[in-house]
């Protein structure tokens, strides 16, 4: 055990070489809080016999109860390495023999993600934990490609080996086969989001980057510390050791020589891993678990292992517990692995920088945190908050990029809405106090240097969830953090007494804040509604408002799902709206979006943040759009970061940015509740064709033009054939053979859609992958666990959106229809959905019809032009009536209402 | 019959002897009060016509004028706007949709401030076009008046500028939720729009390629206030004088007029009289507007 003290802590951070910022990432239950615990024994915070049992880090009572962790939590350890040949394996800048680890360990179950996401943002380097039994699981694969988008280093531990050895009592060959094939899984992963700047992060267990052990046990080993062993006696260099004890290396008793053939004279060689690292390890289980005391005691003076007097009473499990422990410990290898191949913020910082800024990369702010300079302007991120015992007030948990924060300092808090130069989503405030995060504790600190985890106090009410921290009046944000899932579990509350009201809305704010992902509103009538990525997720934010934020009992609705509206072909017709006054005129198309297009944007690698020339590109080279149109996108929305665009294709009008803050608020407010059922718009890209203006600004203001645009993208989507999307979850189960049929009859009912299915080698488990409709998910998990007899475990994970089967939602009489309405009953507004004529003059069944007519009497489309003018009373911009009469073109307008009907589109 | 009624700029008694005796005899009477207001009160119009009159706002004129158009075929109902009728605002959507029905319409004119800001002093010959001048916001803040005083100044006219009034408006905010909630009226006066008309200078002077220029801090101007009424008031001077002569001014409505080069010395002999700093006005005057024409 170490001693720990604040002041040590603070000493190490001003030497940032010497700091490892890392989380502890996996699948759920493969056992990450309880490595986690082991490490924490090394640096003395909870005693080393407990270690295993306590999960330190799952603070919450419910994360005891539960077994599972809910919120990442932090913890600062103090790491020491003793050897010179350990320091002078360290492939980067260091100082000294003493090290400071911040380390988050974060939660596996895939609705607690976003809680990843935050974690991952502040952190360099990831444990990534694998179970040897269960392998690369969905979440595996999902949080390493979340470390890897954010430029984070992994290593791996596989974990659980006792229970390889102990239930399943596989080969040594076996054994090391099923480690080679999960290693091998995990570069898979990792190769397929190869990123230049970070280089090749494969791990491999001949480098030391892997680790192999027993979380619940304490113990762990990597190759690198039995090569230590080896080498003195084989008399070899360590690192060509490290080699030959991985992979199809042999050491011939018979020649005493190394090959790597696998026969001598027809006779099997055993793989120096399985001689040298597994042999041991399988004969103290063997002795100890058989209970042969006096083996046992021979192994124990041949490896040199020294016990205490009464450890060495003990017997089975407890024994080999403590045997396991002592030979290798967990701490060691893990702390070894750690601060030997994980980058320090020094050296991450420099390759992360450009990712984590969105200013220029030359500008004083981004050359800081690429420097990682403590005496640089202050860039903070504050990626989540984490509630304080005081009630209602949290700690903003954040990383230091550059320069140093101290209590009382005056900084900037920027929100991710804010802009360089604008007052939006700024407050400039003083920082109260500055702690350190120890678990469930924290310990005030004076001042903390750039590269260090921390948390402060006092700048909660100016922050939402997330964002920076600066004493740069230039600087720009560090970049939003994107979540790999979203809240499309939704239910409703409100209180049982109606007094309690007042408390129930102050506790949403509160849990909106204390969770990075949750959602909170009212909807048109008036609900109160909470928004989650799952239903667990979903259960315990309720459980925290209710217990805690609100602390009022309260009545919750049955879940109910976010839908998405969207169009699914080109508006059929041009849509008209005329503002208010009639002298503003706006002319508008609708048209999918795209799916590729909507990925990128909600993956944040198309934003409206980008340069519109480097966007445009991107947008014509890789997706087909034209040119000039992806220069002139006016925004995204909704919250004007979503997933449809506003674009100008209009040509020649006067005054035209006079409209465009009006036009956008329109967007912003159509797309956040769209024309259907008020649900949010997905991609759909609107086209403004052509606009007419009053001569006069004072006839043109926000009033006239934000309803007519809200308006005018409503009957625009109304006339694309609209449609609504539903979330589809991504479920993986985890089931043996025998129990197979129950999950595929489960699946089936639930309109679920199995894509693969794989027997996990070596194992009689099978997993099943499957899409399934977020909709038909409430309950699936019970269902599921009294189909299998508790014997399937699923994993369910927002994938994508895709369209509502069931015909089209605006036509009362199909199912889609019915669901519509009762979307709009539930929701308080009016149970029809508006009419395009409603909303629009032209209306489509009026215009086929007149225009069969007006083709029965006339061939001559200058002629249909004039009569349809006149029919509707248009008056037509200067431009447009110029084409018609001159007749050489005809206005954009009339030319796609007569190019997109049949009878007519073959006259022109 | 629709009848459209100018009821001049000042108070009840404005309105013409032709247009009294059709609200006399009318069957309905609106008054259509959010582009203009009178500087008297509702209830002393109706005191003075001896009969009952239903505001129209914004909202009942733009969006539900079917109301107002109801059974106007068989019966005779007045429209009141301030000023003239067919002046500064246009109601010739109203007109439209009139027509549209099949009514009749009948218009009687009135003194508009088109007409009226003859008082201040400048032949009326020698007004450009007229531009309005809304209330700016931290990001919306339409330049295109720059524009209008610009081709007004080059061929030497005066410019008259219309001054926003925000009589029933919705917040946008109030205006998503769908709540009838309004915001306190608001008039601009004369000093904003000195200083509104000052900035956009500056931007436009700023962005180069001779979009600036068209006029300075030094350019006169005329500031009025309640033209038409018995408190009318006039402040001649500097444009940058005219930024702080909104207590001389007193309270709304105003206008502001900004002199073209075209001037006559008599001109400048009436509005001197009006002058803040009448040396400045002299001194000013000679340097840059005497014998311009």
């Amino acid at each position: 055990m170490v001693n720990f003290t604040i002041q040590e802590v603070r000493a190490l951070m001003d030497k940032a070489c010497n700091v490892r910022n890392m989380s502890v990432i996996a699948h759920v239950d493969h056992g990450k809080s309880t490595l986690t615990d082991s490490l924490l024994s090394k640096a003395g915070i909870i005693s080393a016999a407990k270690a295993g049992d306590a999960r330190a880090t799952d603070t919450r009572a419910d994360e005891q109860e539960r077994g599972i962790t809910i919120k990442s939590t932090a913890i600062s350890l103090y790491g020491n390495l003793t050897d010179d040949d350990d320091i002078k394996d360290i492939d980067q800048k260091t100082d000294g023999r003493d090290f400071l680890i911040n380390l988050i360990d974060s939660p596996g179950h895939v609705d607690f993600s976003s809680e990843v996401t935050a974690a991952l943002r502040v952190t360099d380097g990831a444990l990534v934990v694998v179970d040897t039994i269960e392998g690369v699981c969905v979440q595996t694969e999902t949080v390493l490609r979340q470390a890897l988008g954010e430029r984070i280093k992994p290593v791996v531990i596989i974990n659980k080996v006792d229970r390889a050895l102990l239930e399943l009592q596989v080969s040594k060959e076996d054994l090391y086969q099923s480690f080679s094939r999960t290693i091998e899984s995990v570069n898979v992963v990792i190769s397929t989001y190869f990123d230049k700047s970070l280089g090749d992060v494969q791990v491999y267990p001949y480098k030391g980057t892997v680790a192999f052990g027993s979380g619940l046990h304490g113990w762990a080993f990597t190759i690198r510390q039995f090569a230590q062993r080896y080498a003195k006696k084989f008399g070899v260099d360590r690192k060509k050791m490290m080699e030959r004890l991985w992979g199809d290396n042999y050491f011939n008793p018979h020649t005493k020589k190394w090959t790597n053939k696998g026969t001598h004279e027809g006779k099997e060689l055993e793989r120096a891993f399985n001689q040298f690292i597994l042999d041991p390890i399988f004969r103290i289980f063997a002795a100890v678990m058989n209970f042969k005391k006096d083996e046992v005691n021979t192994l124990l003076e041949k490896l040199s292992i020294k016990l205490s007097p009464d450890d060495k009473e003990k017997e089975g499990k407890q024994l080999l517990k403590v045997v396991m422990r002592t030979f290798l410990p967990a701490a060691d290898a893990l702390m070894e692995m750690m601060i030997l191949h994980l980058p320090s913020p020094v050296t991450a910082q420099k390759y992360r920088a450009e990712t984590l800024y969105e200013g220029p990369p030359d500008d004083e702010a981004c050359i800081g945190i690429r420097d990682c300079d403590p005496k640089a302007p202050l860039m903070l991120y504050v990626s989540k908050m984490v509630p304080t015992s005081d009630k209602g007030r949290f700690y903003a948990f954040g990383r230091v990029f550059a320069g140093t924060v101290r209590s009382g300092l005056k900084v900037r808090i920027q929100g991710p809405n804010y802009t360089p130069g604008k007052k939006e989503d700024l407050f400039i405030k003083a920082i109260q106090r500055t702690v350190l995060m120890m678990g469930g504790k924290v310990d005030p600190i004076d001042d903390v240097p750039a590269g260090n985890i921390l948390g402060l106090v006092g700048i909660d009410q100016f922050l939402l969830k997330s964002g920076t921290l600066t004493t740069s009046e230039t600087a720009h944000n560090l970049k939003v953090m994107k979540f790999s899932v979203s809240p499309v579990v939704q239910r409703s509350v409100e209180v049982k007494n109606a007094q309690d009201l007042p408390k129930l809305v102050e506790g949403l704010k509160r849990l909106s804040k204390s969770d990075p992902c949750v959602l909170t509103f009212i909807n048109e009538s008036g609900e109160h509604v909470v928004a989650g990525a799952g239903e667990l997720h979903l259960e315990i934010c309720l459980k925290d408002l209710e217990e805690d934020h609100a602390g009022v009992p309260l009545r919750i609705s049955d879940p109910v799902v976010a839908y998405r509206e969207t169009v699914t072909a080109k508006s059929s017709i041009t849509a008209l709206s005329k503002s208010p006054n009639k002298h503003n005129r706006l002319y508008m198309i609708a048209e999918p979006l795209g799916e590729e297009v909507s990925n990128e944007i909600e993956a944040g690698k198309i934003t409206p943040r980008d340069d519109f020339k480097a966007r445009a590109r991107v947008l014509a080279d890789d997706h087909g759009w034209d040119v000039t149109d992806a220069r002139k996108i006016w925004c995204f929305g909704p919250d004007t970061n979503g997933a449809n665009l506003l674009v100008d294709q209009t040509k020649a009008v006067q005054y035209l940015s006079e409209i465009k803050d009006s036009c956008i608020s329109g967007f912003q407010w159509a797309t956040g509740s769209g024309p259907i059922a008020e649900e949010p718009m997905r991609s759909c890209r609107f086209n403004i064709m052509d606009v007419t203006l009053h001569a006069d600004s004072i006839h043109r203001g926000t009033g006239q033009l934000m309803p007519t645009t809200r308006r005018v993208l409503y009957a625009s989507a109304l006339l694309a054939e609209p449609g609504l999307l539903e979330p589809i979850f991504l479920v993986e189960i985890q089931v043996p053979e025998n129990a197979m049929g129950g999950v595929y009859g489960v699946l089936t009912r639930r309109r679920g859609h199995v894509f693969g299915e794989e027997q996990r080698p070596g194992t009689p488990l099978f997993t099943i992958k499957a899409y399934l409709p977020v909709m038909e998910s409430f309950g699936f998990n019970a269902d599921l666990r009294s189909h299998t007899g508790g014997q399937a475990f699923p994993q369910s994970v927002f994938d994508h959106w895709e369209i509502l089967p069931g015909g089209s939602p605006i036509d009362a009489t199909t199912k889609n229809g019915v669901i519509v309405q009762e979307l709009r009953k539930r929701k308080g507004i009016k149970v029809e959905v508006p009419d395009v004529s409603n909303v629009n003059p032209l209306h489509v069944p009026l215009c086929n019809h007149i225009l069969t007519f007006v083709l029965s009497t006339t061939t001559s489309y200058k002629r249909i032009v004039s009569f349809l003018i006149d029919f509707f009373k248009l008056r037509c911009t200067s431009v447009a009536t110029r084409h018609v009469t001159s007749g050489s073109q005809i206005s954009r307008p009339f030319h796609a209402m007569i190019t997109n009907h049949g009878p007519v589109a073959s006259l022109v | 019959m629709l009848y459209l009624i100018g009821l001049g700029l000042s108070d009840e008694t404005d309105i013409t002897v032709k247009g009294l005796s059709v609200v006399k005899s009318a069957s309905r009477v609106y008054l259509e009060a959010y582009t203009s207001i009178l500087l008297v009160d509702k209830t002393i119009l109706e005191k003075y016509y001896g009969r009952e009159v239903i505001l129209a706002d914004r909202e009942m004129v733009e969006s539900s004028s079917d109301e107002i158009l109801a059974g106007v075929q068989e019966v005779d109902v007045a429209f009141l706007v301030v000023g003239d009728p067919f002046g500064a605002t246009t109601h010739t959507d109203l007109v439209l949709r009139a027509r549209e029905l099949g009514i009749k319409i009948s218009s009687i004119p009135n003194a508009s401030i088109m007409s009226a800001i003859g008082a201040a002093g400048l032949q009326l010959y020698n007004f450009g076009q007229t531009v309005s001048m809304v209330f700016f916001t931290d990001n919306w803040k339409p330049a295109s008046f720059h524009d209008r005083i610009r081709e007004n100044r080059t061929i030497g006219l005066h410019t008259l500028v219309l001054l926003d009034i925000k009589v029933k408006e919705q917040s946008p905010e109030n205006m998503m939720r769908g709540r009838n909630i309004f915001e306190p009226p608001r008039y601009m006066t004369v000093g904003q729009c000195a200083r509104q008309m000052l900035e956009i200078e500056e931007m436009k002077t700023a962005e180069g390629e001779g979009k600036g220029g068209v006029y300075t801090e030094e350019s006169l101007a005329i500031g009025a206030a309640r033209v038409g009424g018995k408190t009318e008031k006039f402040v001649s001077g500097t444009l940058k004088e005219l930024c702080d002569a909104d207590e001389a001014l007193g309270d709304p409505l105003h206008s502001l007029v900004l002199l073209g080069r075209r001037t006559h010395e008599l001109e400048s002999d009436y509005v001197r009289e009006f002058a803040v700093d009448k040396e400045n006005w002299d001194r000013i005057w000679k340097r840059y507007y005497d014998g311009e024409q």
